[in-house]
């Protein structure tokens, strides 16, 4: 049974119900859960979303800005959802108007759609029984079938397909005809309760059973009238899409007088060129993170660049365009069609993809571009190209913004009031720079008078541990060390209970680089990371890996979701992009995991001293993506 | 072609010179008066702006208080929205009273922390500002919603123009709603914490580019140099007069 059945519009009204008596009496509210997570995460191009026990499904009308969703329990599988769906669009579009807001009269309308898609939907499972039954009267029901169908659609009356079904039935294998009879039964129990609500004139659907001569006769005419009716309603409906007009970019003057800071330049460092003898030295002074200081100079002057370089390269192929879509603006604006759509999307995503953005998702946010362009209408004087290109600029934005605070000092600052310490785990597989930029942050972090403890809980590669060691004497903060061979949950939770004693603020855990697909010591991590609750749990990922981000991320979110044996598992929280600084204008990793996890990036590293931290800068990556 | 040119522009100029003097001159005063008005009109559009903006966290009822205001019901609920609802139109409570009523743009900001850099779209030529609050679930949204509040009131198109801000309790029909004087304080302590933290944090991505309030001092809301003031409110009852006011506050009818 469909549960609910709701119109609404992108701006979040709800029109139409199919249950308006119960509300939204859904538990969890799960629509709002699949906006929220699913059509806001340009996820759109997906065919449906589970949430507790139910299944959605929906359909958008692009022109008119309306949403579709169909709610249904999940361990139902109806086959007509997208059927009604489509059905449901196509007659509400009709009777929309953007100045109306209730639609009490549609009811009746859905009604007979629902009746119908049921009806379309239990031919379809005959006849698909049939073929495997005795090949005859397959056939001759099959056009009994088709028939009954052509007459509903065409309004002519009753048509002769009962008598086939009944055949149907009789002929069906044992397992499947049960399931058959239990969905005539629900059928016919929707039927009666149908008829209790349904006016005394109009016909109901009951025969399908008896296979009685009105089978399959709907109150057609009672349809039509309504048709008509939506038909001269639907007069006044006007266009309510806006032609998106392309942004311009604007050029930004570049400022000639301010020469690059000196830190950022100056990588070698003194310290590091004694070698390894001397490693007491101190490194706590090696200026601002660079966290910590404006880029708005390299941005700057890396937008203009862009600019030249576009002004540089278009020129040509923009002339070339220039006549044909000049005209074809003027000509009119014509809707969008998918058709139109597939070649400016074809070349988006190999943009994409030569930017290093994996292909399964690169593919899926240009279906989702897709999804969210088709039928709407094209704005005067613009092209399907640039159309398309600002959708995604769009998307990308979108993508990127993260959800949740990336103000990791706001939270420290909180867990300090609490009088606890603030947990970082950083996880990751092996040779990505876990290490080294744990130390990055506690360097950051010094630099803003927390106290830092680490903890060396790499209990399997030999070495992690002096490695840390060095860092920690470097920095001169405190570490936490139990050697090698131990239970890194352990040592975990034994440095953070030594950090609530010493009173330190932040504990950084580090852990041994591990393979996605190593199961022993992905079990460990989950334990590690379900024993001591951390506050944070930040994924590290090099910049330089392609198709096999995807991999990584979602194997690593769900072994801790799969192998946690408490009920709600903690997930990545948060990403750590390193090599950034190695990989020039390939910055598609970043797009392709903060896709897939869904947590923003929260540092990158890009240098090899303590001070190359930064933020993602979220505008310049959409920017470089798209050139 | 040339040729053809030519004998086009002679005609042309012997047709000017044929028409009286002052027909010319009637033309040209046309020509400069419909520049001047349209010069004019198009900058008192700007000047006075109508636009009022509805911004907050996600579901603490933008697009019910946005309804409420043009329909005067909520009609079936809402869902969460996915894009901004805009409109121009005479509060529904005014649509009795006699005269000529200057009409509200009023816009729904989705309040889905990815879709916040909308916000940027509708700030620079607005009027006023509405920050809803959920005060019935407000606890558990405190941190996030003071995070909101903090970059609206240092982004630097609200300081420089001094766009007045009103924080709206929403939901106060239901009983355990918090008070505003509660909300406030809580907000406050939280923008308070805030200052220290952010500042601290690099300016290079995040766009406050203003201090907020005296350093030194508690933050409270007067410090701000745009004017902050806290009302309540009930989307879904209709409860809306303080909003109306705020709204014929800054939007002059």
């Amino acid at each position: 049974m469909l549960e609910q059945l709701l119109i609404f519009t992108r701006g979040g009204l709800i029109l139409w119900s199919s249950c308006r008596g119960l509300g939204n009496a859904l538990k969890g509210s799960p629509i709002d859960a699949l906006i929220r997570s699913c059509l806001l995460e340009e996820r759109s191009a997906e065919t449906s979303f589970a949430h507790d026990a139910y299944t959605l499904k929906w359909a958008f009308h692009n022109e008119l800005g309306l949403v579709f969703v169909a709610v249904y329990q999940r361990i139902l599988h109806l086959l007509y959802v997208d059927d009604l769906l489509a059905a449901v669009r196509r007659e509400f579009a009709e009777i929309y108007d953007p100045k109306r807001t209730s639609y009490d009269d549609f009811d009746e309308t859905f009604r007979q759609l629902q009746k119908e898609a049921e009806a379309r939907a239990e031919e379809m499972k005959k006849s698909k029984q049939a073929g495997r039954a005795p090949a005859v009267p397959g056939k001759k029901q099959g056009a009994g079938g088709a028939a009954q169908r052509d007459a509903k659609q065409k309004g002519n009356g009753a048509g002769g397909g009962g008598s086939g079904k009944d055949d149907g039935d009789g002929d069906g294998d044992s397992g499947k005809g049960r399931w058959l009879a239990n969905g005539n039964g629900n059928g016919q129990e929707k039927g009666a309760r149908e008829r209790s609500h349904a006016p005394p004139g109009s016909v109901v659907v009951k025969g399908k059973e008896n296979g009685g001569p009105q089978a399959g006769a709907f109150d057609v005419n009672k349809l039509q009238k309504l048709r008509s009716k939506g038909g001269k309603k639907s007069d006044n409906t006007k266009p309510a899409s806006k032609g998106g007009e392309p942004k311009k970019i604007v050029k930004k003057n570049r400022v000639w007088d301010d020469s690059p800071s000196e830190s950022r330049l100056d990588f070698t460092d003194p310290v590091d060129e004694r070698g390894e003898g001397i490693v007491e030295a101190v490194a706590a002074d090696q200026g601002e993170s660079m966290m910590d200081k404006e880029e708005d100079l390299s941005s700057e002057s890396e937008a203009e660049e862009e600019d030249e370089e576009v002004e540089g390269a278009k020129p040509g192929a923009k002339k070339k365009g220039w006549f044909t879509s000049m005209f074809q603006s003027i000509a009119g604006n014509a809707i969008i069609e998918k058709s139109d759509l597939q070649p400016a999307l074809k070349a988006l995503k190999d943009r994409l993809m030569t930017k290093n953005v994996a292909e399964e998702i690169a593919e899926k946010l240009c279906e989702s571009v897709a999804a969210s362009l088709e039928g709407k209408k094209l704005g005067s004087f613009t092209r399907i190209s640039s159309t398309v290109q600002t959708a995604m600029e769009e998307a990308l934005l979108r993508i990127l913004t993260p959800k949740r605070s990336i103000d990791i000092l706001r939270e420290v600052h909180a867990a300090k009031e609490h009088g606890k310490p603030y947990v970082i785990v950083f996880v990751g597989v092996n040779g990505v720079g876990k290490s080294t930029n744990l130390a990055k942050v506690a360097y950051w972090l010094l630099q803003h008078n927390i106290s830092v403890m680490l903890a060396a809980c790499d209990t399997f590669r030999s070495g992690a541990v002096e490695q840390l060691r060095t860092h920690a004497r470097r920095l001169q903060i405190p570490i936490f060390e139990k050697g090698y061979e131990k239970d890194p949950a352990v040592v975990a939770r034994e440095a953070i209970q030594e950090a609530s004693r010493n009173k330190s603020d932040v504990v950084l855990v580090d852990t041994a680089g591990r393979m996605q697909d190593n199961e022993p010591l992905m079990r460990a991590l989950s334990k590690l990371i379900n024993l001591n609750s951390p506050d944070l749990v930040l994924f590290v990922g090099e910049a330089l890996v392609g198709n096999d981000a995807v991999d990584q991320l979602s194997k690593f979110n769900q072994k801790l979701a799969d192998l946690s044996t408490v009920p709600n598992a903690r997930l990545i929280d948060g990403i750590l992009l390193t090599k950034f600084d190695t990989i020039d204008d390939k910055v598609g990793a970043a797009l392709s995991m903060v896709y897939i996890s869904g947590a923003p990036v929260m540092f990158v590293g890009c240098g090899q001293s303590y001070t190359d931290l930064k933020k993602l800068n979220v505008k310049s990556i959409v920017k470089t993506l798209l050139k | 072609m040339s040729m053809c040119m030519d004998q086009w522009i002679s005609q042309i100029e012997q047709w000017f010179h044929q028409q009286p003097v002052e027909q010319i001159y009637v033309a040209v005063a046309v020509l400069a008066l419909t520049v001047v008005l349209f010069v004019l009109f198009s900058l008192l559009k700007t000047s006075k702006s109508n636009t009022i903006v509805l911004a907050g966290l996600n579901g603490s009822g933008k697009t019910i208080l946005f309804y409420q205001l043009r329909d005067g019901s909520p009609h079936q609920g809402t869902v969460t929205s996915m894009e901004p609802n805009d409109g121009t139109f005479v509060l529904h409570s005014e649509l009795g009273k006699k005269g000529k009523i200057k009409p509200v743009h009023l816009v729904d900001v989705p309040g889905h922390s990815r879709l916040k850099p909308k916000l940027d779209e509708f700030l620079p030529n607005a009027a006023g500002l509405i920050f809803v609050v959920d005060a019935l679930d407000f606890l558990p949204n405190c941190r996030p919603a003071a995070e909101y509040l903090y970059d609206i009131l240092t982004k630097s198109s609200v300081v420089k123009r001094r766009i007045p801000v009103l924080i709206l309790c929403n939901k106060t029909d239901k009983v355990t709603a918090h008070s505003k004087e509660f909300i406030r304080k809580q907000l406050e302590k939280e923008i308070d914490k805030l200052r220290t933290s952010r500042n601290a944090i690099s300016t290079a991505d995040i766009s406050d580019e203003f201090m907020l309030g005296v350093p030194g001092e508690p933050f409270t809301l007067e410090q701000c140099r745009n004017k902050v003031t806290v009302a309540e409110a009930s989307g879904l009852t209709g409860e809306v007069s303080q909003v109306e006011q705020f709204i014929r506050e800054h939007v002059k009818p």
